[in-house]
C-alpha cells in the first residue's frame, strides 16, 4: 500500500529521480575516470607482455633490493611513529598545560609542507655541508644519501599519521576509566597496557594502516635524499621513476602494480575496520 | 596520571628531531643567506612562473575539488544505489596509492598513445606533457579531501530543517541552495584549503605527465630538486622559503576558516 503512495508522491526533501540519478551519473562518471581509469592502466601496463614477463621483472636484482629497502624503511620508521603517536597522545589528552593547541598544530606541520620541502630540509641539517652532518659523515655515519636520511625523511611526511587518529578517540573517552585503574593500585604502565590499549588499539590499527601506506609510497621527499643510488638507496618508488625514465615500462609498471596492490589491501582492511569498528575511530565519529 | 615525563619527553624529542630541527636548518640557511638573496633567488622569471603555474593550477584543481568533491559526499550519504560502497572506498584511493605510481598511470592514460590521449589527440587536443596534464594530476592527489571533510557534516544534517523549509514553500532546489549549502560551505572550504595546500607541494604524481618544460609546464617543487642536484643549497633553500612560506600562509587560512565557522555554526 505505502510502496503506491511513495511511487506517486516524492517526499519534500529529496531530490527529483532525475536530478537524483544525473547526480549519482556524475559522480560514478567522475570517480570512474579519475580513479579506477589510472588504477586498471597500472595493471594493463605491467600485463602487456604477459604475466610471465611482469614477474621476471619482479625478480630482477635491483627490484629485490628495492622491495627490500622499501620493507626495511617502513619497519624502521612506521613503530617509530607509532610509539610517538601513543606518547603524543597520552601527553595531550592525559594532561592539562598551555600551549596544546600550538603542540597540535607543529605535529600536524609535516602534512602542509611540501614533500620535497622536507627532504630538503634533512638533506641542509645531515647533508656534508652542514655542520652536524659534515661531523657525521667524517665519523663514518653518512646521513644524507644513506639509510637514516631515507628513514628520517619517511618519518617527516608520515609523523601526524597516527597521532592524529588516536588524540580525538582518547580525547573523546576521558580520563575516568584510567583514574579507576590507578586507584584501584594499578601501576601507570599496566593501566595503559589494560584499559586505555584495548580501548584504541583499532583506532592504533587505522593510523598505522594509513602511516605505512604512505611510508611505503613516499616519492618527493625520499627522492630529495636518497641519491638515488642503484641497489642501495634507491626504494620502490625510486626505482619506479628509474626504470620509467629508462623506458623500461614493463620492468616500472610491474613494480608499481605491487605498490597498487598495497594500496588496495590498505584500502581494503581500512573500509573493514570502518565498518566493523566504527564507534571507535576518529575519522567516521565524531563527538 | 602518570607518563608525564616519559610521554612529553617521547613528544618533544622526536618532534624535535624529525620536524623541528630541519624546518630550523632550512630556516637558518635561509636566514645566513640573507633576505636579499633569497629575493635575488626568487625574483627571476623561471622561478615565478614556476611559483605562479603550481599556485594557479592548484588553484583551479581545488575549485573543481571542491565542486565535485560537495556533489560525491551529497551522493555517498543521501542516495543508495549499487556500488555505492565501492564508490566511497574508492574515493580514498588516491590518499593510499603512491604517487609515482598515481604519476606513471596517469601520464600512461593521457599520452598521446594511451586510452584517453588517443581520443583526445583525436580532436586535436593534447594533455600529458602540458598544464592541463598537470590539473589532471593535481586534482587527482587532491579528489579525497573535500568529500571527506563535508561527508560528515551531511550525514548530521536534521532532517527537520529540510522539512521547515519544505513546508514554508521553497522548492527542493531552494532549500538546497540557502538552507543546506550554506550548513556545509564550512567544512568544504576546510576540504579546499587541504586540498590546495596539498597540490602547491605536489610533486611525485606530477613530474611525470607534467613534461617539464622551462617557463611552460615546470613547477616550483622540482626547480627545488633540480637546485639540489646541482649542489646549489642556497638557491635550493631560497626557493623552499619561499614555498614554506606559501604553506604557512594556507595554514594560517584553514584555521581561520575554522575559527570563523565554529563561531557560526559550533563546529567543523
Amino acid at each position: 500500500m505505502s510502496d503506491a503512495v511513495t511511487l506517486k508522491f516524492r517526499s519534500a526533501t529529496e531530490e527529483t529521480p532525475l536530478a537524483r540519478w544525473v547526480a549519482i551519473g556524475i559522480a560514478v562518471a567522475g570517480i570512474a575516470v579519475l580513479v579506477f581509469a589510472p588504477l586498471l592502466a597500472v595493471f594493463a601496463e605491467a600485463l602487456t607482455r604477459g604475466v610471465g614477463a611482469a614477474i621476471a621483472s619482479l625478480a630482477n636484482r635491483d627490484a629485490q633490493s628495492a622491495i627490500k629497502l622499501t620493507l626495511i624503511i617502513a619497519a624502521i620508521s612506521v613503530p617509530l611513529n607509532a610509539a610517538f603517536g601513543i606518547a603524543a597522545a597520552w601527553f595531550i589528552t592525559k594532561f592539562d598545560f598551555r600551549g596544546k593547541a600550538f603542540l597540535i598544530t607543529l605535529i600536524d606541520l609535516p602534512f602542509s609542507v611540501s614533500p620535497v620541502v622536507a627532504g630538503l630540509c634533512i638533506v641542509l641539517m645531515f647533508g656534508t655541508n652542514s655542520l652536524v652532518g659534515g661531523w657525521l659523515v667524517a665519523s663514518g655515519y653518512p646521513i644524507v644519501f644513506a639509510l637514516p636520511g631515507i628513514v628520517l625523511a619517511t618519518m617527516f611526511v608520515t609523523f601526524p599519521f597516527v597521532a592524529r587518529e588516536l588524540i580525538p578517540v582518547m580525547i573523546e573517552q576521558g580520563r575516568a576509566e584510567e583514574e579507576a585503574a590507578l586507584t584501584l593500585g594499578a601501576s601507570g604502565w599496566r593501566t595503559f597496557r589494560t584499559v586505555t590499549l584495548p580501548n584504541i588499539r583499532w583506532a592504533l590499527l587505522y593510523g598505522v594502516l594509513l602511516c605505512n601506506a604512505r611510508a611505503m609510497g613516499e616519492f618527493g621527499a625520499v627522492a630529495v635524499v636518497s641519491g638515488k643510488i642503484r641497489g642501495q638507496t634507491a626504494t620502490m618508488p625510486i626505482t619506479i621513476e628509474m626504470l620509467y625514465n629508462e623506458y623500461l615500462s614493463v620492468a616500472a609498471f610491474s613494480l608499481a602494480a605491487l605498490l597498487t596492490l598495497l594500496a588496495l589491501v590498505t584500502l581494503l582492511l581500512k573500509t573493514a575496520l570502518e565498518l566493523r569498528h566504527a564507534d571507535q575511530l576518529a575519522a567516521t565519529h565524531r563527538a | 596520571m602518570p607518563g608525564l615525563g616519559l610521554s612529553m619527553g617521547i613528544t618533544l624529542t622526536m618532534l624535535s628531531l624529525v620536524v623541528l630541527l630541519p624546518i630550523g636548518a632550512l630556516l637558518l640557511k635561509g636566514a645566513t643567506y640573507g633576505l636579499p638573496g633569497i629575493w635575488e633567488t626568487v625574483n627571476r622569471e623561471r622561478v615565478w612562473a614556476a611559483l605562479f603555474l603550481s599556485f594557479r593550477l592548484s588553484l583551479f584543481a581545488a575549485v573543481f575539488n571542491l565542486v565535485f568533491g560537495v556533489l560525491l559526499a551529497w551522493v555517498l550519504v543521501r542516495y543508495r544505489f549499487p556500488g555505492r560502497r565501492i564508490l566511497d572506498a574508492a574515493v580514498d584511493l588516491p590518499f593510499a596509492l603512491p604517487t609515482a605510481v598515481a604519476g606513471i598511470a596517469l601520464t600512461a592514460l593521457y599520452a598521446p598513445n594511451g586510452a584517453f590521449g588517443a581520443l583526445a589527440a583525436g580532436v586535436g587536443w593534447k594533455i600529458a606533457y602540458t598544464q592541463y596534464g598537470i590539473f589532471l594530476a593535481l586534482v587527482f592527489v587532491g579528489l579525497p579531501f573535500v568529500t571527506r571533510t563535508v561527508q560528515p557534516v551531511i550525514e548530521e544534517i536534521e532532517r527537520e530543517v529540510e522539512e521547515a523549509s519544505a513546508t514554508l514553500g521553497a522548492t527542493r532546489l531552494h532549500t538546497l541552495r540557502h538552507v543546506i549549502l550554506p550548513m556545509l560551505m564550512p567544512a568544504a572550504l576546510t576540504g579546499f584549503a587541504l586540498s590546495l595546500a596539498r597540490a602547491v607541494g605536489e610533486y611525485g604524481s606530477v613530474i611525470f605527465i607534467a613534461g617539464n618544460i622551462p617557463l611552460v609546464t615546470e613547477i616550483a617543487p622540482l626547480l627545488i630538486v633540480i637546485q639540489l642536484e646541482e649542489f646549489n643549497y642556497d638557491a635550493a633553500a631560497a626557493i623552499g622559503i619561499a614555498m614554506l612560506l606559501i604553506s604557512f600562509a594556507m595554514l594560517l587560512v584553514i584555521n581561520l576558516i575554522q575559527v570563523w565557522s565554529r563561531r557560526r555554526i559550533g563546529y567543523v
